[in-house]
């Protein structure tokens, strides 16, 4: 019997090219965040969610040393790197860490330096996500593959480039209302056409922007005054790149993590209110919801509603998602978890639509779907 | 930054650099690239490892202008999806033809270049890239 587990405080802070902050300075702004709705922080256990601490800031063991900065010793201390879906998998670890009775209270930290660089090392740092005697030996970069997905779906489902751009344009806008999103900015509807490309056809518009962040949540077995739950975390994989597998326009790890957690949490997918996804390049953020089941193949683009921001009745990424918001690799997920924690038990209602009392989903990924993790969340009652 | 290649990680890559390896399942007939020992498709463990002829289809194709600092010399890289003819899909760099010039389905063949020079005085790496295939396949096994 696995006991329950609850989201007791959460806090981040804003996005941005942080050049005068280190890990460990994100990382101590991100918990005084949180302490300021929460003071009774006695870990147990601490778990650091970070992508790639070697070639950004020549550290390993990254936990330890944030750990031991943070003054919280004597207590179990780990790591965890899942690329970019590290956030939700040092959830799901953390989870497990109490779900199993081993400790009782955790504090998971996620944090990220991604501007240490000029843009061609981060570009060189972000493709070793791929398999290093394949993709990242060749220069085949993660922006590369998803342009060639990009191609792929607008080639099956007959989709032009301006009809999938509405993404990134629904993304700016929930961005402005996000306090912590890095690009508070609109963009108008023809704004692609003085962006970059990246990788033809996806332009800089299409891709998530380099920035520092950091987020933590605090995890215990107790609900406490306020609390939300994890009542659901599913994950799965597939084979790492797309294109070896048979078709590279469905994430399987998706269908499959979303489906563990729907069932775990013991609820059917249309009682989600509320979702943020993995949305690192326009064209994933349909396949995501295609994969979730929230339209048919090749039909997410024309059901997805720019004006409420909603497929299917569900709220997404209201944050900005990845390409507003921002996607400090590591930290990601335990942005959106602190995304979802606000909507439910936080006061955050920048839509003014009350989702207090709905479920909440949190997606994330690594790659095109190589790994995926899922958390569905709810206000503990 | 001055990256610093391994030696012996090159000379351990010789089978990825210089042929093209991929899997066949001998359960349910799928292939794939790289291989992997168990099938993408089935998760059947029969697999058998074949050499590609290195001559395919070009099937989709992106111009990259965001490069890593390794390939920041070659930039913009055009990246392939290929069909191998022997019925596998792989990712590759595709050389030797205007951007204008490429179309989907052109024929195109495995050949060997320069894939990074690692500073003034480090290894220089060849690997197999692909170009437009000229009609006349040299060699047993690219």
């Amino acid at each position: 019997m696995t006991r329950r587990v609850y989201i007791n405080a959460a806090g981040a802070i804003e996005i941005d090219r942080h050049f005068d902050k280190s890990y460990k300075a994100l990382a101590l702004e991100s918990i005084r965040r949180m302490e300021k709705r929460f003071s009774a922080i006695e870990p147990e256990a601490v778990v650091v969610s970070s992508m790639s601490p070697e070639s950004m800031g020549e550290q390993i063991g990254l936990a330890g040393v944030i750990a031991d900065y943070l003054g919280l010793r004597r207590l179990k201390v780990f790591r965890v790197e899942m690329g970019e879906a590290s956030g939700l998998a040092a959830i799901m670890a953390s989870y497990s860490l109490i779900a199993s009775g081993l400790v009782n209270r955790v504090l998971v930290i996620g944090v990220e330096k991604i501007t240490e660089l000029a843009t061609s090392h981060i570009v060189r740092v972000y493709s070793m996500i791929g398999d290093s005697e394949y993709m990242g030996l060749y220069g085949i970069s993660p922006a590369s593959e998803a342009s060639m997905i990009a191609k792929l779906y607008m080639a099956r489902y007959g989709y032009s480039y301006e009809e999938l751009f509405k993404w990134p344009i629904t993304m700016h806008r929930n961005a402005v209302r996000n306090p912590h999103a890095q690009l508070k900015f609109m963009i108008k509807a023809d704004a692609y056409r003085d962006s970059p490309i990246i990788s033809e056809p996806l332009r800089l518009l299409d891709a998530y922007p380099f920035g520092d962040g950091a987020s933590a949540v605090y995890m215990s077995s107790k609900p406490g005054d306020v609390a939300a739950e994890i009542l659901g975390i599913g994950s799965s994989n597939d084979a790492h790149d797309a294109v070896s597998r048979e078709d590279p326009l469905f994430f399987s790890s998706i269908r499959e993590s979303f489906g563990e957690a729907l069932r775990m949490a013991g609820i059917n997918r249309d009682l989600i209110n509320y979702l943020e996804i993995h949305d690192s390049y326009t064209p994933y953020s349909y396949i995501i919801l295609e994969s979730m089941g929230f339209a048919e193949r090749g039909e997410a683009p024309k059901r997805f509603s720019p004006d409420t921001s909603s497929i299917d009745r569900v709220y997404v990424n209201l944050s900005g998602g990845l390409k507003a918001r921002g996607h400090p690799w590591g930290a990601t997920g335990i942005y959106q978890v602190y995304e979802l924690f606000q909507i439910l038990v936080g006061g955050w209602n920048p839509i003014g639509v009350d989702m207090s009392n709905g479920y909440a989903a949190a997606q994330s990924m690594n790659g095109a779907g190589a790994q995926s993790y899922i958390a569905i969340l709810r206000r503990a009652r | 930054m001055a990256v610093r290649d391994s030696p012996p990680r090159i000379w351990r890559l010789r089978d990825i650099l210089y042929r093209i390896k991929y899997a066949k399942c001998r359960s349910c007939g799928y292939m794939f690239y790289p291989p992997r020992i168990s099938c993408v498709r089935c998760s059947s463990r029969d697999v058998e490892v074949m050499i590609s002829k290195g001559l395919g289809t070009l099937v989709e194709y992106t111009i990259l202008y965001q490069v890593s600092s390794r390939f920041q010399d070659s930039a913009p890289l055009i990246i392939g999806l290929i069909r191998l003819d022997e019925g596998f899909n792989m990712y590759g760099q595709v050389v030797d033809i205007d951007p204008k010039d490429l179309r989907k389905g052109m024929r195109v063949e495995a050949v060997l270049r320069r894939l990074r020079v690692d500073g003034s005085s480090g290894l220089i790496t060849y690997g197999l890239k692909f170009r437009p295939a000229i009609g006349v396949h040299h060699g047993r096994s690219s």
